[in-house]
């Protein structure tokens, strides 16, 4: 099912883990040079910036060849017409994304990420005029509209099985939380559909990883795996859309608590409290670093999430608490793991153990203290004259006029 | 083969010792594990949401709470973060430095933006340099360079680099006339001082690991400049040149030096920039879009070529 050998994967893993290992001075040079030489892999990479690029120009490619082909062959065509074509042009991204792996053994490169994205896009595109554009519009009556994000989660499902390119999953999962839409008008119901949609791909997730444990596919798995338990959560959550959070959109509807029957809102509501343990539960057990920092994410939602769920007020300080709150955890926890013995307790420690670790905070550190001072500012009060000028903070580049 | 069992080799063909083969394979079993980057993260947003909280409870309360209350509280927020760092601050040195604990950094993070807060509060209540924020704002610059400087910290670089671009900002803001022009002429002195600032220090062998921060700000800054002026429809000639050589040399430092984030500037600022021109005399849509599909492909190969001559590593 896969398109790369499990051997070229491991090898490039292995290769991966070399060039780690050397950075950390836990191999010498020489055998650092020694090893590389084992692990020379038939497949075609690049760095992160090249791929994004590559990336880039060949949306472009696609986008302006699939506009130049109805600019120049199709005058007036009709809906389903187009959409025909966008199924064939579909076709040939897929097919060209699976001749660029074969033939040119490209592996996370750009090119055939683009193309299989692409085959996704178009698919939706071509099935939604095909089927039911406006001449066919009766046949949306039966619901059979949602074939396109089945269609949709189905083809990202496969890329992702198939290339490997972890983003296909929540895009998987994004057409998945269309679906219910099509099927009933109850909120409610909608919610508990995504939610066990999401549940039967976790079973099944974590079936599949037990097999994987250590090796090429073990990541990949961890991701989604950890996409899925922060899916049930968004989907489980009824108070995020209150909290004006970029999340919003994925939430099944935007409505308030009296559109649902008490006791689903309030199992919701017990649900929200019982998720976030069970997540971090897992995660420290796995020793899963994605689903641990889901279990994180979800248990922060949860404490913003409450006053808004129980109707209490919410103050302005309320932040402030749950900075301490925050603080105050990540230092009892390095203190207690650095405690034991050798700085290790049950497996964990607060130690650095990788300069990647360093590297990606110091990336952090350079982007979050440029954007962090705008983030913290708060808006403007409407109701009094505003003391802080428009919210500039005198510094951090908070003045708005730059 | 997996990680093991090429480990298991490696020890028997005589590459690795036993003891690497022990570490190693430990490591690869994620034992121990650490979370070292999560309680980072959980560190760092916890003074983020106490600072947007103090914030938001100084803006919506001071008329309530009083200045006497609101500035003593900010003041002794400031002092204490001030004394932790300066109190266990390691020894300063040219060269990176780690911090003795790793909660200093937080604390200095959390001490400069309240500072932010309180300078803010202070000139809106009482006027002390009657509304010139561009002082406020170049003043804060000094000293968030400074701290960045003592502490070895490159969160408060990032602010102080913030609000050295707010300072160009606010000062042209009161300008009159010409606005954009003199915006796009100050980002370009911005990224200059920036660029040439930071190549200073490090060629002196001042924290020269601040360097690729300041190289970033400074080639982004340079090429919205330049973009923005390529854009005009009148006078973009001198710009566009600009735009050509800033390309050009950004592309040959980023190849040499290995830098390909420099290399994904050039190309994407410089594909925008030659297209806005090159675009404005083609009306017709099959033109447009043949441009499109041809310079796409002929980007695409020379970025093939670039990345299997030189950027084939991770």
């Amino acid at each position: 099912m896969r398109i790369y050998s499990a051997a070229s994967e491991e090898t490039l893993r292995a290769r991966k883990q070399l060039k780690e290992w050397a950075g950390e001075a836990l191999l010498t040079q020489e055998q650092y040079q020694r090893l590389e030489q084992e692990t020379v892999s038939d497949l075609r990479t690049t760095n992160i910036f090249l791929r994004l690029v590559l990336f880039f120009f060949t949306l472009i490619i696609v986008g302006a060849a699939v506009g130049l082909f109805f600019v120049v062959f199709l005058s007036h065509p009709s809906e389903a017409t187009d959409g025909v074509f966008f199924l064939i042009f579909s076709v040939i991204c897929y097919a060209a994304a699976e001749f660029a792996v074969s033939h040119f053994c490209l592996y996370r490169y750009g090119i055939e990420e683009a193309l299989a994205v692409c085959s996704v896009g178009l698919l939706c595109l071509g099935m939604e005029l095909a089927l039911f554009n406006s001449r066919t519009y009766s046949s949306r009556s039966y619901g059979t509209e949602a074939l396109v994000p089945i269609a949709g989660a189905l083809l990202s499902l496969w890329i992702w099985r198939r290339f490997g390119l972890w983003y296909a999953f929540p895009a998987a999962m994004i057409f998945t939380v269309f679906l219910p839409r099509y099927w009933t008008s109850s909120y409610a119901i909608q919610h508990v559909l995504v939610t066990v949609f999401f549940a039967i791909g976790l079973i099944c997730v974590a079936a599949i990883r037990l097999r994987h444990c250590f090796d090429y596919l073990d990541d990949t798995y961890s991701l989604a795996e950890a996409f899925l338990w922060l899916g049930i959560y968004l989907a489980i959550n009824l108070k995020l859309a209150s909290l004006n959070l970029p999340v919003r959109w994925w939430m099944v509807g935007t409505r308030s608590s009296f559109e649902f029957a008490k006791p689903f809102y309030w199992s919701t509501w017990v649900l929200i409290w019982c998720l976030p343990p069970l997540v971090l539960a897992r995660g420290f057990r796995q020793k899963d670093r994605f689903v641990i920092a889901v279990g994180a994410i979800a248990a922060i939602l949860t404490l913003v999430a409450n006053k808004p769920y129980l109707g209490w007020q919410r103050h302005t300080w309320d932040p402030m608490f749950l900075g301490i709150l925050l603080t105050a955890i990540a230092l009892f926890f390095r203190r207690w793991l650095s405690r034991g013995a050798g700085g290790i307790r049950h497996g964990f420690t607060a130690a650095r153990l990788s300069e990647n670790e360093k590297h990606w905070i110091n990336v952090g550190a350079a982007v979050t203290g440029l954007v962090s001072p705008q983030a913290i500012t708060p808006a403007p009060q409407p109701s009094r004259p505003d003391p802080f000028g428009g919210g500039q903070t005198g510094g951090g580049g908070a003045g708005g006029h730059f | 083969m997996t990680i093991f069992a090429r480990l298991q080799r490696w020890e028997e063909q005589g590459a690795i010792s036993a003891e690497q083969h022990a570490h190693l394979a430990s490591l690869s079993r994620k034992e121990p594990f650490s979370l070292f980057l999560e309680l980072n993260l959980l560190l760092y947003a916890g003074v983020l949401a106490f600072v947007a909280g103090l914030g938001w409870t100084v803006t919506t309360w001071s008329r309530q709470i009083g200045d006497v209350l609101v500035v003593s509280f900010l003041t002794v927020i400031l002092g204490a973060c001030f004394w932790y760092c300066f109190s266990r601050a390691p020894v300063w040195s040219y060269e990176e430095i780690s911090a003795p604990t790793s909660l200093l950094d937080y604390v200095l993070y959390l001490g400069s933006l309240v500072w932010c807060i309180e300078l803010a509060y202070l000139e809106n209540r009482f006027h002390l340099l009657s509304g010139q924020w561009d002082l406020y704002l170049l003043a804060t610059a000094g000293f968030f360079f400074l701290l960045a400087y003592r502490f070895d910290n490159r969160f408060v670089l990032s602010l102080a680099l913030s609000s050295l671009a707010g300072w160009f900002g606010l000062t042209i803001s009161k300008w009159p006339l010409h606005q954009d022009t003199a915006y796009r002429q100050f980002s370009l002195l911005y990224s200059l001082l920036v660029g040439v600032g930071g190549a200073i220090l490090r060629r002196r062998g001042l924290k020269p690991h601040f360097f690729g921060t300041y190289l970033n700000i400074a080639a982004n800054v340079l090429f919205w400049a330049l973009l923005s002026g390529v854009f005009e429809r009148h006078s973009s000639g001198l710009w566009f040149l600009g735009l050509i050589v800033a390309c050009g040399a950004t592309l040959a430092w980023g190849l040499v030096r290995r830098q390909f984030a420099f290399v994904a500037y050039a190309v994407v600022y410089g594909y925008v920039g030659v297209s806005s021109l090159l675009l404005r005399s083609f009306y017709d849509t099959t033109a447009v879009l043949s441009y499109f599909v041809v310079t796409g492909v002929a980007m695409l190969a020379v970025l093939v070529l670039i990345a299997r001559r030189f950027g084939r590593s991770e």
